[in-house]
């Protein structure tokens, strides 16, 4: 029973070693692999689903795996300072839409970042993660405003 | 005599202040299980709240900076207000915590024949010490902002782990493990 129990471990592990070498490597920033590994969940359910990786262990096993480089990664992201964030958003914002002020606009609105925290996660450090990321977005757009206004500003007046 | 009379006034205002505080604390804390809301004072994935990380990023000063510098004054303050928040939830986790720890120390010394009164005058005495550091910090943090009670945190964690460290070296080993089961019990609760 001891030994199934140490193997499921090293599996999970394996697992979990696959995933970060084969694919989390290959995405640029913590946010973006926290937003790669909260789309793996279901809604309803809280499981994650990877079909290649489900394939290569078993669904529970890849299941454990994800669950645990989503707690690495957003205890990472946690951890950071409001400026690291910042730079997150402005890498992730490059990647994966036109600009970091688009994304600044639309997650401002739409509010994406709050079905990233994991389920396990304590109320304290969802609210923290919450607030820094409203932060950071804060800060962007604000950054956005100020690109608008100072080229405005340096025109001669009447 | 006067100047004992004062001193001993102030002793027991600034314990009748800590009191206040830390059953407001705990009232709110229900307050909020009560309201569905779910912000407990349960740990991170498990992590301890008397671990420094989370209290460091927490009250780490160059955060409010930063923000104060980049953004409105609203934001500014909006931001504030919740590392605020955050910083009293996060103090009410420890102080939830350590409280847990005594209960469940009376519990199991209770009735208990090989107790040594040095060592519960002790415990009673670093209890009181950390209630006290714990509701100046809890009145700094609402009061200054969690940036201010930075250096106050580092002293109120040690008191902390020193209060835990007393409560296991008290417990004759026999009623250890009945505290680990009593603990372990109420996690499986939480």
């Amino acid at each position: 029973m001891r030994m199934h129990g140490e193997l499921k471990h090293e599996d999970v592990e394996a697992a979990r070693r696959d995933l970060a070498d084969r694919t989390l490597a290959t995405i640029r920033g913590d946010l973006a692999r926290l937003i790669y590994l909260a789309s793996m969940r279901d809604y309803n359910t809280g499981e994650y689903h990877h079909e290649g990786l489900a394939y290569m262990f078993t669904e529970s096993v890849a299941g454990k795996a994800i669950a645990a480089c989503h707690r690495d990664v957003f205890r990472r992201l946690i951890l950071c300072s409001v400026k690291e964030l910042v730079e997150q958003l402005e890498l992730y914002g490059s990647t994966n839409c036109s600009s970091s002020s688009e994304l600044a606009r639309i997650w401002a609105k739409l509010q994406p970042y709050r079905v990233t925290v994991p389920l396990e996660c304590s109320p304290l450090a969802g609210r923290l993660f919450l607030s820094n990321i409203k932060a950071a977005l804060a800060i962007l757009q604000s950054r956005q405003l100020r690109a608008h206004w100072e080229p405005l500003s340096a025109l001669p007046g009447p | 005599m006067s100047v004992l009379s004062y001193l001993l006034l102030a002793v027991v205002t600034i314990l009748n202040i800590c009191l206040f505080l830390s059953r407001r604390g705990e009232r709110g804390e229900f307050d909020r299980e009560e309201d569905g809301t779910g912000h407990g004072t349960s740990v991170l994935f498990g992590w301890d709240p008397l671990n420094s990380e989370l209290s460091a990023r927490i009250f780490d000063p160059e955060d409010a900076d930063f923000v104060a510098s980049e953004t409105s004054r609203g934001d500014a303050r909006q931001f504030r207000q919740e590392r605020t928040a955050l910083a009293l939830d996060w103090l009410r986790a420890v102080r939830g915590q350590v409280n847990q720890s005594i209960r469940a120390h009376v519990r199991a010394v209770r009735g208990n024949a090989g107790l040594r009164p040095a060592d519960e005058v002790r415990l009673g005495f670093e209890f009181l010490l950390f209630q006290l550091a714990s509701g100046i910090l809890h009145l700094v943090i609402w009061a200054c902002g969690p940036p201010r009670a930075a250096k106050l945190v580092g002293y109120s964690l040690e008191l902390a782990g020193q209060l835990r460290k007393v409560t296991e070296d008290v417990l004759p080993a026999g009623r250890q493990v009945a505290v680990e089961l009593l603990e372990r019990e109420q996690e499986r609760k939480n």
